[in-house]
Parts: structure tokens; sequence; C-alpha cells
């Protein structure tokens, strides 16, 4: 056994050689396969990670060489523990087969015994039938010894096979014994072993242990020093560069010495020159310094005594400039104590002022308001006395009329006599009495204007039959003839026009002439065409010249504000007011330029306004009227020195100044319209107080219709007609009251017929006819 | 410290000889958790002494010394000082709990942790189960209960769980001593719902026969007493069936119908596995369902009580190990075994080791291997298949292709087997482990095996040990394992480190 198992022992042993070729191939494989993967993974270059693997793997082939020979010892000690089991195993196995044999063998053995014992069993069986045959005692005595001894074999036969196989346990119980003890033994040698393998290997184990810490060891002290030596590598290197490096800088700074060198002793002879150039220099500046040192003391002393007096003088300054500083001061105080009086008095009056207008405001609240109750009043008082006017009269007239009548009637059938009509002329009238004056007072200015026109159509030198001409001559009368014409025109009535600006003043009813108003209409018409909307001139195109300057005039009327006789009144008069004015301002020349540069200037105006007014449609027209205005212009300049001559005549406004004079007219026009605006309603007040003188005596004209004569002639007749009415009253009285008695009469007898006739007077016992009868004839 | 003190105290202990246990009792609570200054010690054990221990006499000697005593209590050196010279609250407490703790052991739940494992680590070991049992879940309790009660406790056996280890081992001494119809069941029906939660393994190493007629075998021969104790069927065993009924855990049991250690009371009795047994512990193991590994080894078990086994645990869901070795399985045993393994089972090992199987039991098994697809490893050691059972069992190892390792040790097989082995190895490739140790294979057959071999690279192992066929080829083929065996290292180093580039 023990054999045995050193031959195993020996076996793998032999090949002690074949383990580090085994691992050489491995390591090669390992390598290889690392590589591959390596290259795969990573894509890296070989050569480097070669370089890495074989360092890395000393430790590697200590670790694997330590596993080798552990693993070789653990299988080498398991074996030698396992070869006592499989040396138990084949002993067993063996013994198994021996006694196989040997139970085969005892087996044929007692069989044999058996056959042989039973064999001789029926031998000495047999010998019993024979022994009972026989009856020879000897022979029997014989015969039963024989069987006795055959018996006794057969039994010593059976005896000695019983002790074989005693001797035989008996051996196997030496055999169990020994066995046992064997088996003891081999389980102590077991034991042994393993205490010994379990010691052996924890023993390798640690060697292997170190080792391989040694072998890290080993190879990390070798990485250290080949990091080292590469350290030491650079480090050499570095050195070398520095030292390097500081020859070089040695060398420069040499270098730079030299150079210092060179430059410092160039720079001292330069030094040296520019030394004694400086120095004489300095010299002849010093000289210098001493001269206008010399002239710097003068001058000092001079200076110094301008100073004094300066000094002086400020001083004195000073002193006035505080008394004015105190003044300023004192004044200021003053200032300021006034300005608060006056702030105080600002506040306060601007307090009474806010105070008073609100009184003001509320005032004239309250005055119009008063204003339109009045005029409420007045205007219902005003109806209410015209209708009980007119409702008095008509009962006035009514009543007339029927005493009239009556007055007829009993003249004519009463009296038989003729009748004369009273007069009753006065009853023509209708409503109240009004004064001649207030019926005139209002005439509008187009009515005006239309009488003006329809007058001068009239009174004018020329026919009326060509009403289209003369309004058409004027015009091209201004423009080509210039102002000759014009002054013609004019000069026919400049006394008219006097007396009448005159009249104007004292009343206003009085008139211009109808020709000057004409003139100035016409004047106006056409000056102030600006002033007409162009749709109105559109429209009137197809119209007459006449009706066209009228409807123009409406328009330019009513532009300007004017509305009733008066203000045309005034208007004219303003043209020949203003024309006075400015001549009598045109004293120069110059002042007439100038006043016609204004006059241009303002034209530039209203000619605006006008192309404001009529928009730029009509380019053509406003041509014209340029050109216009140019030749007038010059007109104007020629005209200037006749005209001026004869400035003590009143004459019409020229032409060009026709704007002007509108113009202050619609200045002064507004203000007056204001207060106009307050005078209207006056006056309408004022209305209530028409005259009533006439009244009365209008009153009284009725009451004097009949005269006092034919009123005693009716009181006599009435007297007279009265009794006779009497009279005729009592025959009437009695008429009646012999009708009715008759009347009584023809209905008794009436219920009298009745009574007799009816049938109850039939059904009576004594009928009431017979009664009558019986009364009829006892009566 | 001032021997004088020391004195004192000494005086004072042996003075008062009847309160010595007491006293230690509260010194060692005390000392241990006094810091370092042993004067203060001396002071501790003085004042518990004083507050344990009213004794008018010595309170009245002690006085002046405790009130010097008292004075130097306040020691301004002394950073770890404390007034902690009498236990405190909790600590009583917990001594009373602990000295308690069989009649009131709900409380342990009830306390705060570190008084817990205080508690835990002073109970008694001798505390009945049933107060233990489900009570207690700190392995330190039940490592202290082991070690109390078995020398050697090897705790890997049992899952590094100490409180397993108790309850297995517990019921496994109950049962090793139980002797039917003497032995009271009282114990065995406490423990066993005790313990049912923590048994997972059940290792029966005797079993105790009735003990009837046991004295008088111990007078008679020991021949006679086996010739008697023979033909008595009524020493039967002690039942399994209410046992295993009521371990809803278990997993593994093993069990020898023997004594161990008779010594010179040795008698055939006490190994008699009687068929009752048998058939009792086949029904309770075909009834738990849960078993994983069945061991019945050296329980004389023959043809006919392997067949009523075999029949019974027929289509077991659960079995993956049986192990009948140390049996007396013949032939016909043998079949009733393939037929088990022929896809009747989830069996992976099978141990049949020293059995007398011989050819035809062995053709039985190996016509079931062919067809087996869940066996890893079979064991045949021992046993006399003999030439032409090897050749059966060489041949099915040609179409198996699961198992991994097999032993047809010390089963005279000769050099035809050897033959048929060296083709088994070229084609065969899921076997790592093949023994055919102590079999004549002879030369020839070493020859044919090393031929064989050459073509092979996934055996591991492969023993050759007195087979007899020759230095040479064994070595070659032991060459060819060292290859084998380098090429599965590297293939598994290969695995992990995939395994762990992958991670």
């Amino acid at each position: 056994m023990s054999s045995s198992g050193e031959e195993e022992e020996v076996g793998p042993s032999v090949d002690s050689n074949d383990p580090e070729e085994r691992i050489a191939a491995r390591r090669l494989r390992i390598q290889r396969r690392h590589e591959l993967a390596r290259r795969a993974a990573m894509g890296e270059d070989p050569s480097a990670k070669k370089a890495v693997k074989e360092e890395i793997s000393k430790s590697r082939i200590q670790i694997e060489q330590s596993r080798q020979r552990l693993t070789k010892l653990l299988q080498d000690g398991t074996e030698l523990v396992t070869n006592i089991r499989v040396a138990g195993d084949m002993r067993e196995g063996a013994r198994r087969i021996e006694e196989e044999e040997a139970r085969r063998q005892r087996k044929d053995k007692l069989e044999a015994e058996n056959k042989g014992g039973t064999e001789r069993f029926e031998e000495i069986s047999k010998k019993w039938e024979s022994a009972l045959q026989k009856e020879i005692p000897q022979d029997l005595h014989e015969m039963l010894k024989q069987q006795q001894q055959r018996c006794n074999a057969m039994i010593d036969e059976k005896n000695k096979l019983i002790s074989e196989f005693q001797q035989e346990l008996k051996g196997k119980d030496e055999q169990y014994v020994k066995d046992l003890k064997k088996q003891a033994e081999e389980i102590d040698l077991m034991i042994e072993r393993m205490e010994e393998q379990i010691k052996n290997l924890t023993k390798a184990y640690r060697e292997e242990l170190n080792q391989i810490e040694k072998a890290f060891v080993t190879e990390r002290t070798e990485l250290l020093e080949l990091q080292r030596k590469k350290w030491d590598h650079m480090m050499q290197q570095r050195r070398d560069k520095e030292l390097e490096y500081m020859k070089a800088r040695e060398k420069r700074v040499e270098d730079y010495e030299q150079q210092l060198q060179h430059l410092r002793v160039q720079d001292a002879e330069e030094y040296n020159s520019v030394k004694i150039k400086l120095e004489t220099d300095v010299q002849l500046l010093e000289q210098q310094i001493q001269l206008m040192r010399a002239t710097f003391q003068l001058n000092q002393e001079k200076l110094e005594y301008n100073f004094q007096v300066l000094k002086k003088r400020d001083e004195e300054n000073t002193i006035t400039k505080s008394q004015q500083k105190r003044k300023i001061t004192r004044l200021q105080d003053v200032m300021n104590t006034l300005r608060i009086k006056l702030a105080k008095q600002e506040k306060q009056f601007r307090d009474e002022n806010s105070q008073l207008t609100e009184d003001y405001k509320r005032i004239t609240e309250q005055f119009m308001e008063l204003q339109k109750k009045s005029r409420h009043f007045i205007t219902t008082d005003n109806k209410k006395f015209t209708d009980i006017w007119i409702m008095n009269e008509a009962e006035a007239k009514e009543l007339v009329e029927k005493v009239c009548e009556q007055d007829r009637t009993v003249t004519e059938h009463q009296l038989g006599l003729r009748w004369d009509q009273p007069d009753l002329e006065f009853m023509d009238n209708v409503g109240p009495i009004l004064s001649e004056q207030t019926k005139r007072q209002q005439v509008s200015a187009t009515q005006v204007v239309q009488e003006v026109m329809s007058q001068t159509g009239g009174v004018s030198d020329q026919p009326v039959a060509d009403p289209v001409d003369r309004p058409y001559r004027p015009e091209p009368g201004e423009e080509e003839e210039g102002s000759e014409y014009h002054h013609g025109s004019m000069l026919k009535d400049p006394a008219t026009k006097s007396e009448q600006g005159e009249t104007v003043k004292s009343t206003i009813t009085q008139k211009f002439s109808a020709h000057t108003i004409k003139k100035i209409l016409e004047l106006l018409c056409d000056e102030s065409g600006f002033l007409v909307e162009n749709k109105l001139v559109k429209l009137l195109a197809p119209l007459e010249q006449d009706e066209q300057s009228l409807m123009k005039l409406d328009a330019i009327f009513a532009a300007l504000g004017v509305e009733t006789e008066d203000d045309i009144y005034r208007l004219s008069n303003f043209f020949t007011k203003f024309r006075q004015a400015t001549e009598r301002a045109q004293s120069g020349q110059g002042s007439r330029k100038q006043s016609v540069e204004e006059v241009e200037r303002q034209d530039g105006e209203p000619e605006k306004e006008g192309e404001e007014g009529t928009q730029t449609d009509e380019m053509a027209e406003d041509a014209e009227v340029a050109e216009e205005l140019q030749k007038v212009m010059e007109d104007g300049e020629e005209v200037v020195t006749p005209r001026s001559v004869k400035s003590e005549v009143t004459e019409l406004i020229h032409p060009n100044d026709v704007y002007k004079a509108l113009r202050v007219f619609v200045e002064e026009q507004w203000q007056p319209t204001k207060e106009k605006s307050k005078q209207p309603q006056f006056k309408i007040a004022n209305t209530e107080d028409r005259d009533d003188a006439d009244d009365a005596a209008y009153w009284k004209k009725y009451c004097s219709i009949l005269p006092e004569k034919t009123e005693r002639m009716w009181d006599a007749l009435l007297d007279g007609l009265e009794m006779y009415s009497d009279c005729l009253q009592s025959r009437a009285k009695l008429i009646t009251e012999t009708d009715g008695l008759r009347q009584q009469n023809a209905e008794l007898r009436m219920l009298l017929h009745q009574y007799v006739n009816s049938k109850v007077n039939a059904e009576l016992e004594i009928p009431p006819t017979r009664v009558l009868n019986l009364e009829f004839q006892q009566a | 410290m001032d021997p004088p003190l020391t004195e004192n105290k000494e005086n004072v202990e042996n003075g008062g000889g009847e309160d010595k246990k007491s006293e230690k009792d509260a010194k060692s609570p005390a000392g241990s958790r006094a810091g370092s200054a042993k004067s203060q010690r001396s002071q501790k054990s003085n004042g518990s002494q004083k507050g344990r221990i009213p004794s008018p006499i010595r309170s009245a000697k002690d006085n002046p010394a405790a009130d010097m005593r008292n004075m130097r209590r306040i020691i301004a050196e002394d950073p770890e000082w404390s007034l902690a010279t009498v236990p405190m609250l909790w600590e009583l407490c917990i001594k009373h709990i602990v000295g308690n703790f069989e009649y009131n052991s709900k409380i342990l739940d009830k306390l705060l942790p570190k008084h817990k494992t205080k508690v835990l680590e002073k109970i008694s070991t001798d505390l009945p189960l049933k107060v233990t049992s489900n009570l207690v879940e700190d392995e330190g309790y039940w490592k202290r209960c082991c070690k109390a009660r078995w020398a050697i406790c090897d705790v890997s056996a049992y899952g590094n769980n100490w409180k397993r280890m108790y309850f297995e081992r517990n019921l496994q001494d109950i049962i090793e001593h139980f002797v039917p119809e003497n032995t009271d069941p009282e114990e065995l029906d406490s423990t066993l719902p005790l313990s049912a939660n923590f048994v997972k393994k059940l290792d029966i190493r005797q079993l105790l026969p009735p003990v009837k007629e046991a004295p008088k075998g111990f007078d008679d021969d020991v021949s006679d007493a086996g010739s008697e104790a023979g033909d008595g069927p009524e020493t039967d065993h002690f039942d399994f069936g209410p046992v295993l009924q009521k371990l809803p855990l278990l997993e593994e049991f093993r069990v020898t119908y023997g004594v161990r250690d008779c010594g010179m009371n040795f008698d055939w009795n006490l190994f008699q596995f009687t068929a009752r047994d048998c058939l009792l512990l086949s029904k309770c193991i075909a009834a738990c369902k849960t078993l994983k590994v069945l061991c019945l080894h050296r329980s004389k078990v023959d043809d006919d009580r392997v067949r009523v086994l075999i029949s019974h645990i027929l289509d077991h869901p659960s079995l993956e190990e049986l192990d009948l070795s140390h049996n007396i399985i013949g032939d016909r045993g043998a079949r009733a075994v393939g037929k088990f393994i022929n896809n009747h089972s989830q069996l992976k090992i099978l141990n049949l080791c020293d059995n007398q199987i011989r050819a035809a039991g062995a053709q039985a098994i190996a016509h079931a291997l062919t067809k087996n697809t869940t066996l890893h490893s079979l064991n045949l050691r021992l046993n006399r298949l003999g030439d032409e059972g090897g050749q059966a069992v060489c041949r099915s190892l040609m179409k198996n292709s699961t198992l991994k390792e097999i032993n047809l040790s010390t089963n005279d097989m000769t050099e035809p087997t050897a033959a048929v082995l060296a083709q088994v190895v070229i084609q065969n490739t899921t076997i790592k482990s093949l023994d055919l140790s102590c079999n004549k294979l002879g030369a020839d057959g070493g020859k044919q095996l090393q031929e064989g071999m050459e073509e092979n690279n996934t055996i591991t192992h492969m023993d050759l040990r007195f087979t007899q066929c020759g230095q040479e080829s064994e070595f070659i083929i032991n060459q060819i394992l060292a290859k084998s065996q380098d090429r599965e290292r590297e293939s598994k180093e290969k695995n992990m480190n995939e395994v762990n580039s992958k991670k």
C-alpha cells in the first residue's frame, strides 16, 4: 500500500521539468489571449502592452508556480489519504471474492458430505432391514455393532465437518479481530496522514504566500528601481540643462558688461564736452541774470509804490462798499416788507375779485332768467291785449251794427222816415291802433337793397331798359378808365353825400341818396366777391346781372353781419368816413406807401381767407384777381396825387381801400352788436308803452254812433209801444180764458155721454137713466 | 488603593458569610460598570453592601468608615467618578426580570433594545423551550444554549443558525434515546410543535429497539442472541410518521436503524430493520413532500425493503438525493432503484455504495441511466457489478448526457470494461469525474483507456489506483487530466473575468 502510494507520489514528480514547460506555454497563451482581447477592445498598440505584460508577469509567474505546487501537493496529499481507503476497498473487494469462493466451496463440501451422508444413511437403513431378518442374536449383535460402527463413522465424519467449520469460524473470528485491529491501525494512519497533510498544506500555503509576497515585493522594488532610475535620468538631464543655461547666461552677462563699459566711456566723454559747453552758457546767463536783477529791483520799487496807492484806493473802495452794502440791506428790508404787503394786497384783491365774479355770474344768471321771464310775459301780455282788443272791438262792432239795424227799422218801419246811414268808417279798423312810426321801423337790409336797386333803376340817368348793362359798366369803367370816370361819377352827388353824412349822425332814418348807396353797394358787390361762396356764384351764373348782384349782396351782408337798414347806412357812412380818414392820414408819400404796403399786406390776408373759403379750385379767377390788383396798384400810384388835391370833397372810397374799410367796419360792427344785443331786449320791454291816446277816442266813436235826438225819440217810442203791448196782452188773456171754458164744457159732455151709454147701467135694477128720468120727472 | 480599605472589605466579607453570595451578585454589575478607579470600586462594593444588607451590627460598625468614605466620595481628579454606588433601578429591574423570566416572559418584547440584550445575556439556558422557543430570536442566547449542552458545536452544518441547531439536535437526542413502549412520549409531543418552525434537517444516528428481550439477550451467547433476535418481528423501532407530519420545513432526513456504541452488548436484535419499520418509514417519507435528501444507510435494507420503499416514494415531487449506502441491496432492489431513477423522480444524487448489486441489477440501473435526464452523481462503489454489469453501465454512459460524476470503484471489472470505457471517454463530454480504482483493468485496458483519454478533454478527475493498468498509461492519463483541469480552471477564470468586466 505504502509502496503504491510512493509510486503514485513519484509519478508526478518525474515530470518536474514539465510544469515549467507548461507554465511557459500557458504564459504564452495567456499573453496572446490578453493581447487579442485588448486589441479587440481598445485597439491599442501591442508593443507597449507587451512590455507592461512582461513586467507584470513576474508576480503572476510566482502565483502560477505556487498554485501549481500547491495543487500538486494537495492532490498528492489527498491521494495519500484516500490511498488507505482505496486499499481498504481493494482488500474488501478481494475478501468478498474470496469469501464468495469459500462459501461456494463450503457449499460444495456440504453438498458432497450431504450426499455421502445420505448414501451412508441409506446404507445403514438398508442394513436395518436386513438386520431385522436376522434371527441369530450373534449375527444381530455383529450386525448391530457394524451398524454402530457405521453410524459412529458417519457421526465422526459429521463431527469432523462441524469441527472443521468451527475451526474455520474461529479462524474467521481471529481474522475479524485482526481486521478490526488493522482497521484501527489504518484509521490511525489515516488520521496521522490527514494531520500531516494539514500541517504540510498550511506550511506549504504559508511558504507559497511568503514567496508570492516576496515576488510582489521584488517586483515592486524592481519597479521602484526602474522608476527611480528614470527619475534620476530625468533629473540628470535637467541638471545638465540647467548648467547649460547657466553658462549661456554667464556669457551673456559678460557681453552685457562689456557693452556697458563701452557705453560708459562714451557717455563720459560726451558728458565732459557738454559740461564745458554748459558752463560757458551758465556764465553768460549769470551775467544776464545780474542785469535782469537790476531791472527787477527797479520795477519792484515802482510796483510797490503802485501797490501802496492801490491799497489805499482799495480801502476807500471797501468803505464805500460797506456803505453800499448797508444801504442795500436796508433797501432789501423795505423791499421785503413791500413785497409782503403786495402779496397780501394781491391776495385780498384776488379774493375780492373772485367773490365779485361769482356775484356777477350769479346776478347775470338771475338777470338772464328775469329777461326770459319778462320777454315771455311781454309777449303773452301783448297777445292777450290784442285778443281782448279784438274781442271787444268785435263786440262793439256787432252792437253798432245791431243798433244801426234797429235804428233803421225804427226809423223806416215805425216812423216811416228815411234812414240815413251814420259814418262807420272807423269800424274798418281791426286790432289795436298802431302808430305810423312803429309800423315803419323794421326794414330789413335786403329790402332796402332791393328798394335801392329798384329805385336807382328808376331814378338813375341810365335808361331802365337795359338794367343788364348798368352794373356791368362801372367795372370796366373802373378798370379801364381808372379813377377819372369814377371821380366823375362821384362828383355828381358830393353835396347830397355831405348832407346825408350829417343827417346820418343826427337821425339814422335820414338816408343817403339812393344813388350813392347803389354805388357803394355795387362797389361792395364787386370788391368783396370773395365773401360770396363759389357754389352760389355758379348757381347765379344763369341769372340776370341785377339779380346776380342782388343775391351776391345778400350773401355778403350775411357774411358781414349786416342785417338792418341801419347797418347799411352805417356801412355806407363808414365807407365815406374811412375815405376821409385815410386822406387825412396820407400826409406824406412815405406814409402813403406804407399804407399801400399795409393795404397790400391786408389784401393778402383776406385773399388768403378768401382762398381758404373758396378753396383753391378756381386758380384762374385768383390769377385774374391778382392781375387786377396789380393794375389797381399801379393806378393807385398814379392816382394818389390827384386825389390828395381833391381831398376836401367827400368822395366814395377807393376800391383798393374797400378791404381796409370792411375790416374796420367788421371790427367795429362786432362791438356794437354786443351792445346791440342788450339794447333790443330793453327795447322790447319798452314796446309796452305804446301811445294809447287814440284808444279813448276810438272807443268813444262807438258810443257816439247814435245821436241824442234819436235816443230821445227811442225813449218815447218805447213808452208808446209798451202801452200798446199791455192792451194786447189783456186781450190775449181773455181769449185764452174763453178757450179754456169751452174745452171744459166739451169734456164734461163727453163724460156724461160715457156714463149713460155704459153696459153697467143695463145691469142695474134701476138704471141711472131712469133715475135721471125720475129726477127729471120729479123735477 | 489604601490597604486598610481592602482589609476592611475582606473583613467584612469574612464576617458576613451568609451575605457573600448576594454581595457578589451585587458586585459583579457594579464592578463591570465601574470605570477605572479602584478606590471607587471598593466604595461601591461597600455602598452596595450597605444598600443591600442593612445588618444593624455591621452598619453600626461601619458607620464611621462609611462617613469617611462619604466624605471622600468626591474625588476631584477622577473624571469618571459617578454616583452609581447603588445599582441603577433598571439594573435591579432586569435582574428581577431575569430571575422570573420563566413566569413572565412576555415582558421581553416590551423592553428597550439595550435592556433586552442585557436580559438575553443573562437568562438561564435551562429555561423550558416552551418559554423561549417562540419568544427568543437572539442568536447569542441559542449559542449559549448549544455550548452549554454539547461540547462540539459545528454551526456551519446547520446553516449558521444556532437556534436551528439547538432545536434539531434537541429533537435528534430525544428520538435517538426514545425506546418504543417504554419512554414516555410526553417529552417528544411537547417538543415537536415548538421545534416545528425551526427544524430543517434530521440526522438520526441510532434508533433503540424495544427493551423487552434485550436484558435476556445480553446474557445469552452472541450467536444465540442473533438467532433469537432474527425471528422477532415485533422488535419494531420508533415510528417516524407522527414526527415527520409535524415538521413542515423538513428537507433532509438521515436515519440509521441501529445502535451506536453498543460495545460488548452487541446483539443482532439491535440492528434489525423490520418490514413494519420499512412500511411505516416509507409511508411517512411519501407523505413528507418537502423532503429533499433521504439517507437510509447501515440499516440492513434488503431487496424487499427497498422495493417497499421505492414503491412508496415513486414520483416524489422534491426528493433530490437518495443515499442507500452500506446496505444489502441485491439485484431486485437495484432493479427497483433503476425504475425509480427512470424518470420517476427528480433525483440528482444516488448513492448505492457498499451493496450487493450484481450484473443484473447493474443492467437495470444502466437501462434507467440511458433515459434519465436529472441524475448528476452516481455512486456504485463496493458492488459486484463484474464485467458484464460494468459494460452495461459504461454503454449507458454513451447515451446519457447529464451524469457528471460516477464511481465504479471496487466492482470486479476487468479489461473488457476498460475497452468500453475508452469509447465512453471519447464520446461522452459531460462526465468530469470517474473513479475506477480497485478494478483489475490490466495493462491492455490501461492502454485502451489512455488512447481514449487522449481524445477527451472534459474529464478532470479519474482514479486509477490499484487498476494494474501500467505506469506509463497512468502517467499519460494523469497528464491529460492535468491539462483538462487547467483548461477548466482557465475557462472558469475567463468566465469570472467576463462577469467582472460586465459588472
